[in-house]
């Protein structure tokens, strides 16, 4: 899929929840671009903040989207945004998730924002008919942000730190049942690195592949800047825009010691 | 190469126009062949290349400061063999004009490049950077006082018949005095200014936001400063002087060019825009057709006040 540099225009800013919003966007060609695939996005906000910033598609094609968290200056604005305000975007960028064999189920395993990446990857999976578990984890009830959207495609297990959504605790616990109720599974992740770590311990734990999307400043998204490393379990250096963003779990976490 | 408005002779090099690619912020050019017609471009001063391959610096590697951005790579490349063989090919084929950005911990190190590059097919000039702030040995320490930027200025020129560029760093305590003296070793041109090293912390955590805590500032931020030495450099030397350090759109350039600067450099304002480039060189085009000017006539030509 070509990479292209496409001067949009937000179509819908949803509000997600508290400090979150999935953008919308719609250039003069389609965007193309898979689950696990990410985007440089930019408002038209002068030169400062300078970098664009990289985000998970959550649905590609005529309409983009991408859903972003409050975090700091430039993602505050991209939160302000309003339809018909403008939107650079350089994508796809980076590999996309590899889809298991049939009569393996995909588990889907995300936490927080990261959920981004694996509700595509959801939806696609939906829309070929093929059944897959989901396992949604974040601090509070108002960090679920696209629960209902997921909770339409499929059975969804949410998980809240503080309890005040669904199960109690870490996406851990669920994924551990699901791992062991014998149907063959390989599991996909995108959240914080160290939930990333356990997901994989568990999932190589149960023989199950596990493939983790990562996330690192950058400014190119193409492999030029050499901004975006991330330092293995073994001292390799990946590259999270090039090398990436989706990786072999046991690549970059290794096994558990 | 047909004569235009825009072309732009510096010294032993002549270009199509008077826009380039600053090092490390671009590649090697050949990635942005899908959107950007990178043959149009002036030249792409490509990503440093060492001898041996490197790795580069633990993240993070980068984070973003007010108009601009602080970065700490550390020169990783794929090394001279890799990009000999598999990336020259590629920028040939492309009809890029390549300035090739060369990096050494040694004088011997960037004496040995300049012998090499001399034979690939392809090399329109070389870059040698004596002012990487973000590694250890070598960089910066070359380009800070006169007497090393000389002593690797002349090594490089007994190598080499290519045009050969001095990139200069803004941490030198008299960067005019280092550039004579590289001009007086025998380089073709300057350029500069590098980035300038920059410190940011996070205040929740204390730790610097760079892995290896400080790293090398670019962006708007630092385009005054840049603007002010490449005036004064310009008024030291009698070769021709590349400018850079924050240009962003035709404006910048044409304030670069009446600072002294022959052609400029863009960086960091390509990732914001990777077309940017094409796009100032078509402003530039217009402005030169609607005004009845070359840059040539607007080199230097600051009115400083009295």
């Amino acid at each position: 899929m070509k990479m292209q540099f496409l001067h949009t225009i937000i179509t819908e800013n949803r509000h997600e929840g508290p400090g979150y919003a999935q953008l919308r966007f719609r250039g003069d060609t389609p965007l193309a671009g898979l689950p696990g695939q990410f985007v440089m996005i930019r408002g038209d906000w002068g030169f400062h903040p300078t970098l664009p910033r990289a985000f998970s598609l959550v649905r590609a094609g005529a309409e983009g989207a991408v859903l972003v968290r409050d975090v700091g200056e430039g993602t505050h604005r991209l939160t302000q945004l309003q339809p018909g305000d403008a939107l650079d975007v350089l994508g796809p960028l980076g590999n996309a998730f590899a889809l298991p064999p049939k009569g393996v189920r995909p588990v889907l395993v995300a936490g927080g924002v990261g959920v981004a990446p694996l509700a595509f990857l959801a939806q696609q999976l939906h829309a070929a008919g093929r059944s897959f578990a989901f396992v949604y984890g974040a601090r509070a009830a108002a960090d679920l942000s696209l629960k209902d959207e997921l909770a339409a495609l499929g059975p969804l297990h949410c998980v809240t730190e503080d309890g005040s959504y669904g199960e109690t605790g870490l996406v851990t616990a669920p994924l551990q049942r699901l791992l062991d109720d014998g149907t063959p599974s390989a599991v996909m992740a995108c959240g914080p690195h160290p939930m990333l770590r356990a997901v994989t311990h568990l999932a190589l734990a149960a023989n199950a592949p596990v493939q983790v999307a990562l996330e690192a400043p950058m400014a190119c998204g193409l492999g030029t800047c050499k901004g975006c490393v991330v330092t293995a379990h073994d001292g390799v250096f990946h590259y999270v825009c090039s090398d990436g963003p989706v990786f072999d779990g046991e690549v970059i976490f290794g096994r558990a010691p | 190469m047909t004569a235009s408005a825009l072309t732009t002779k510096l010294g032993p090099l002549t270009l199509a126009n008077p826009v380039i690619m600053a090092s490390g912020t671009f590649g090697y050019g050949i990635e942005y062949a899908d959107i950007v017609d990178i043959a149009k471009i002036g030249a792409i001063s490509v990503k440093g290349i060492s001898l041996a391959p490197r790795m580069g610096n633990p993240p993070p590697r980068i984070c973003e400061t007010p108009a601009g951005m602080l970065n700490a790579i550390g020169l990783a490349n794929v090394g001279y063999d890799v990009f000999v063989n598999e990336y020259m090919p590629q920028i040939r084929a492309r009809g890029v004009t390549a300035i090739v950005n060369t990096y050494g911990t040694s004088t011997d190190d960037f004496s040995e490049l300049a012998r090499r590059f001399s034979d690939v097919p392809g090399v329109a000039a070389l870059e040698v950077n004596i002012s990487c702030p973000n590694v250890k040995a070598g960089g910066m320490h070359f380009g800070v006082a006169p007497g090393p930027a000389a002593e690797v200025t002349q090594a490089v020129r007994r190598a080499t018949d290519l045009p050969v560029i001095i990139k200069l760093s803004p941490e030198a305590t008299d960067l005019p005095g280092v550039a004579r003296a590289v001009e007086d070793a025998g380089a073709d041109m300057v350029s500069l200014i590098n980035t300038i090293r920059g410190m940011s912390i996070d205040v929740v955590t204390r730790r610097p936001r760079l892995g290896v805590n400080m790293g090398g500032l670019s962006g708007p931020a630092i385009r005054p400063l840049a603007v002010r030495l490449v005036y004064q450099v310009a008024q030291a030397v009698k070769i021709p002087v590349i400018g850079m350090g924050g240009i962003t759109c035709l404006r910048d350039v044409l304030e670069f060019l009446l600072a002294g600067a022959h052609a400029v450099q863009i960086g960091t304002a390509s990732y914001a825009n990777p077309g940017i480039a094409v796009e100032i060189i078509d402003e530039l085009a217009r402005y030169c057709a609607e005004t009845g000017v070359v840059p040539g006539d607007l080199v230097g030509k600051v009115e400083l006040n009295q």
